[in-house]
C-alpha cells in the first residue's frame, strides 16, 4: 500500500514538473533558447492564483485569470527580451533569461513582501480513501486531473487544427514553414502565451498543496525543469513528459529510501548523469 | 582641490561636528539578511533590534549618547558576511556588533570580530561553532541541541507520547535539534521509529506523509522554519493524520500560522518567546513591536531586541567604549529580556529556561516552561 502511495505520489510531482517543463521545451525547440526564467512566469501563477482566490472566492476564476496573465506576460518576455536577442550567439538570450530570473525574484519580494501569501481560506483540504487505507487528497486528484485534461487538450491542439499543424511545421523547419505562408511572429507568441499559461497553472496548483506562495519558489523549479527536458532529450515534447514523471516517482521513493544518503534533487541529478551516460541524446531525445 | 570646494568641504566638516556635539552616537553593528531566502526573518529581526535601539534612546541611551544601529544586508551568506563584518570593524568603526542573521553567515562573521577584539552577539543563529570564535563572542539564544534535548523531554515526559518520528531539515539548524532530540530521546523513555530528511527548499511532503501513515507514530519531531513547517503540517493534517507535531523556534512566527490555516492549532514547540509571560520587559516588547509594526511578534524579533538590550546594558555598565571593557560587562550580564534572565557561561553560550508554546485559536500560547538547568546546560568549551 505504501509503494502505491509512493507511486502516486511521484505521479502528483511528476504531473507539476511536466506542465512547468513543458514550457520550456515548447521555447527550446522553437528558438534553441534556454529559457531559464520560466520559473518567473511559475512564481508569478502561483501569486496571482492566490491573490485572485483571496479576493473573488473562486479558484476556477483565479485559476483562469492567472493562466490568462501569465501567458501574456510570456509573450511579452518573448518580445522585449528574446526578440532583440535572436540573432545573438544562444548563451547571451541564457544570461538575459537568468538576469530576468534573478530579478523577479527581489521583484517579487519588493511588491508583495518576503513573507510569502497563503490563501486565506485555503480551497480543497480534505481527502478521500479511494480503498482501504489509501488515500489521495482533493488537491492532489487536481493536480493530476488537470494535468490530464491540458495535456491533452494541448495534444489534440497540435494534432488536429491548422493552428497545431502550423506550431509543428514551425518547429520542424521554420524557413519551409515561412515558406507556405507561416506566420512565424504568431507561432512563437503562441508557443510562449501557451508555455507559460501551463507553468501558471502549474504554479496555482504547488499553491495549492504548499498553501504558500513566495518569492524565491521558482529557484528549484528553474533548475529542475532545465534536467528535466535535457533527461527527455531537449526539445522533445513526449520526452518531456517521460522525463518529468521518472524524476517524480524517483524522487518520491529516494526521499525515503534514500534521503539520507542523497537529498531529493541530487537524487534527479544523478539520475539525469546515468542516463546521459547511457543515451547522451536524453531517454527520447533524436541523435 | 579647488578653494571652493575646500571650503565646501570645510562647511560639510564643520557641519558633521556641530550635530554630535550634544549627543554623540555610540555605533554598533548589525547583519541581517533582507534580500534572499532569509529576508522574512530578517526584516523581524531587524524590526525587534529597532525597536530595542529606539527604546534604549527613549531611556537616555548609553549614559547620555545615543546608541546608532549600523545596518547591513548579509543575505544569510557566508561570502557577504566577511566583508561586512570587516567594514563594520574599519570603515564604521563600531564598537560591538549583533548577528541578526542565520548561522552560516554569523559563524563566518564571528571570526572577523573576535580577531579584532569587537564584542559581537548572535541573536537566534544556533550552530555550536560560532560561540568557540572566541571569548568576544556571545550568544543569546539556544544552540540546537540543548532545544533539541528540551524537545524530547516534552514529548517523552510533559505529553507522554513515546513513538517518534523525526523530520530533520538538512541544515546546522535542523541536524543540530535532532541530535540533541536523539541524545535525550531515551532517557525520557521516547523511541525513535522513522527519520526522513528534507531540504530547505522543499515544500512538498507528499511522500514523506504517505510514509509517516505508515509509520504511525505518536508524536512527529519536526525540525523546519515556518515556511517549510507551514506546508508540511497543513498537508500532514489534509491527509488526516493528527499525529501531535513538535517544532521548534523555526515554526515561531505569526506566518506558520497564517499559512498551515487551522491545520496549526495544536502544534506545540520550544521557543524562547512567551506570549502569556508575566514578565513586564516580556509583555511590554510584544505590545510596542505590535503597534511599530502591526504585525504580531516572534521569536526572531524577540531574539534581535534580546541580543541589542544585551549589548546595551553591558555597554552602560562598562561607561565606556572600551571594547575589552564591554566584553566584560556582557560576559558578567544577568539581565531580564523579552526572551527572560539572560546569563552567560563561560563559552559565551546563554543560560535560560525553554518556553514551550502552543497554537490555540490561531495564536501562539503558553503550554509549559522547560528549566531543567541539567538538561539544558549549553557547551561549554
Amino acid at each position: 500500500m505504501l509503494y502505491l502511495e509512493l507511486l502516486l505520489q511521484g505521479i502528483v510531482q511528476g504531473s507539476i514538473y511536466a506542465l512547468i517543463a513543458l514550457g520550456l521545451t515548447l521555447v527550446y525547440g522553437l528558438l534553441r533558447i534556454l529559457h531559464v526564467a520560466h520559473a518567473a512566469l511559475f512564481t508569478l501563477g502561483a501569486y496571482l492564483g492566490v491573490i485572485v482566490t483571496n479576493a473573488t472566492g473562486s479558484l476556477v476564476l483565479a485559476t483562469a485569470v492567472s493562466m490568462v496573465v501569465t501567458g501574456v506576460v510570456g509573450m511579452a518576455v518573448y518580445k522585449l527580451a528574446y526578440e532583440p536577442l535572436l540573432g545573438k550567439p544562444p548563451f547571451i538570450a541564457l544570461i538575459a533569461s537568468i538576469a530576468m530570473f534573478i530579478a523577479s525574484e527581489e521583484i517579487f519580494r519588493i511588491i508583495f513582501g518576503p513573507y510569502g501569501l497563503s490563501y486565506t481560506n485555503p480551497p480543497l483540504q480534505g481527502y478521500y480513501e479511494i480503498f482501504g487505507g489509501f488515500y489521495l487528497k482533493y488537491g492532489e486528484m487536481l493536480v493530476i486531473g488537470l494535468s490530464i485534461v491540458m495535456l491533452s487538450i494541448l495534444g489534440w491542439l497540435s494534432g488536429n487544427t491548422r493552428l497545431g499543424v502550423s506550431w509543428r511545421a514551425t518547429v520542424t523547419d521554420p524557413s519551409m514553414a515561412r515558406a507556405f505562408g507561416i506566420n512565424i511572429q504568431n507561432v512563437r507568441y503562441l508557443n510562449f502565451f501557451i508555455g507559460s499559461a501551463l507553468a501558471a497553472a502549474a504554479g496555482v496548483l504547488v499553491a495549492l498543496l504548499n498553501n504558500l506562495v513566495e518569492p524565491t519558489m521558482g529557484s528549484v523549479a528553474s533548475y529542475k525543469a532545465l534536467a528535466i527536458i535535457v533527461l527527455g532529450g531537449l526539445g522533445s515534447i513526449r520526452g518531456t513528459l517521460v522525463a518529468a514523471m521518472a524524476i517524480g516517482i524517483i524522487e518520491s521513493f529516494g526521499t525515503i529510501y534514500l534521503g539520507h544518503i542523497l537529498g531529493r534533487d541530487a537524487l534527479a541529478f544523478a539520475f539525469l548523469i546515468l542516463v546521459l551516460m547511457v543515451r547522451p541524446q536524453g531517454l527520447l531525445g533524436a541523435k | 582641490m579647488t578653494l571652493k570646494s575646500k571650503l565646501l568641504g570645510a562647511a560639510i566638516s564643520v557641519g558633521l561636528m556641530a550635530a554630535p556635539a550634544f549627543a554623540e552616537n555610540v555605533k554598533i553593528g548589525f547583519n541581517v539578511p533582507l534580500t534572499g531566502f532569509a529576508a522574512a526573518d530578517g526584516e523581524s529581526a531587524l524590526n525587534g533590534a529597532q525597536l530595542a535601539v529606539e527604546q534604549v534612546n527613549a531611556a537616555g541611551g548609553i549614559n547620555g549618547d545615543m546608541l546608532e544601529l549600523v545596518v547591513y544586508d548579509d543575505q544569510a551568506s557566508p561570502k557577504e558576511a566577511v566583508p561586512i563584518a570587516q567594514k563594520l570593524i574599519e570603515k564604521d568603526g563600531v564598537v560591538a556588533a549583533v548577528s541578526g542573521s542565520y548561522s552560516g553567515s554569523t559563524r563566518a562573521a564571528a571570526g572577523i570580530f573576535q580577531e579584532a577584539g569587537v564584542p559581537y552577539i548572535s541573536a537566534y543563529a544556533i550552530h555550536p561553532d560560532i560561540t568557540r570564535a572566541g571569548n568576544y563572542v556571545f550568544r543569546t539564544s539556544f544552540v540546537g541541541e540543548v532545544q533539541g534535548r528540551a524537545g524530547a523531554k516534552l514529548a517523552g515526559e510533559n505529553l507522554g507520547l513515546k513513538r517518534a518520528v523525526i523530520l530533520t531539515i538538512k541544515n546546522d539548524f535542523g541536524q543540530s535539534l535532532a541530535a540533541g532530540f536523539k541524545e535525550a530521546a531515551a532517557k525520557f523513555g521516547v523511541e525513535v521509529i522513522g527519520e526522513y530528511e528534507y531540504s530547505i527548499k522543499d515544500r512538498q511532503f507528499g511522500p514523506i506523509v504517505s510514509k509517516i501513515r505508515s509509520d504511525n507514530p505518536d508524536v512527529i519531531y519536526a525540525t523546519g522554519y515556518f515556511f517549510t513547517a507551514g506546508p508540511l503540517v497543513s498537508q500532514l493534517r489534509a491527509a488526516g493524520i493528527t499525529t501531535t507535531v513538535i517544532g521548534q523556534e523555526g515554526y515561531d512566527s505569526q506566518h506558520y500560522i497564517e499559512i498551515a490555516g487551522p491545520a496549526a492549532e495544536g502544534t506545540i514547540i520550544t521557543t524562547s518567546l512567551d506570549r502569556d509571560s508575566s514578565a513586564a520587559e516580556t509583555q511590554d516588547f510584544i505590545k510596542t513591536f505590535e503597534a511599530k509594526t502591526g504585525h504580531k511578534s516572534d521569536m526572531v524579533a524577540a531574539s534581535g531586541h534580546t541580543a541589542i538590550k544585551v549589548l546595551a546594558a553591558a555597554m552602560k555598565v562598562a561607561g565606556t567604549t572600551d571594547k575589552a571593557a564591554i566584553r566584560d560587562a556582557i560576559a558578567a550580564t544577568n539581565l531580564v529580556a523579552s526572551t527572560g534572565t539572560i546569563s552567560f557561561n563561560a563559552l559565551g553560550e546563554v543560560q535560560k529556561s525553554v518556553q514551550v508554546q502552543i497554537v490555540k485559536d490561531g495564536n501562539w500560547h503558553h503550554f509549559a516552561v522547560i528549566d531543567d538547568a541539567a538538561l539544558l546546560a549549553p557547551p561549554t568549551e
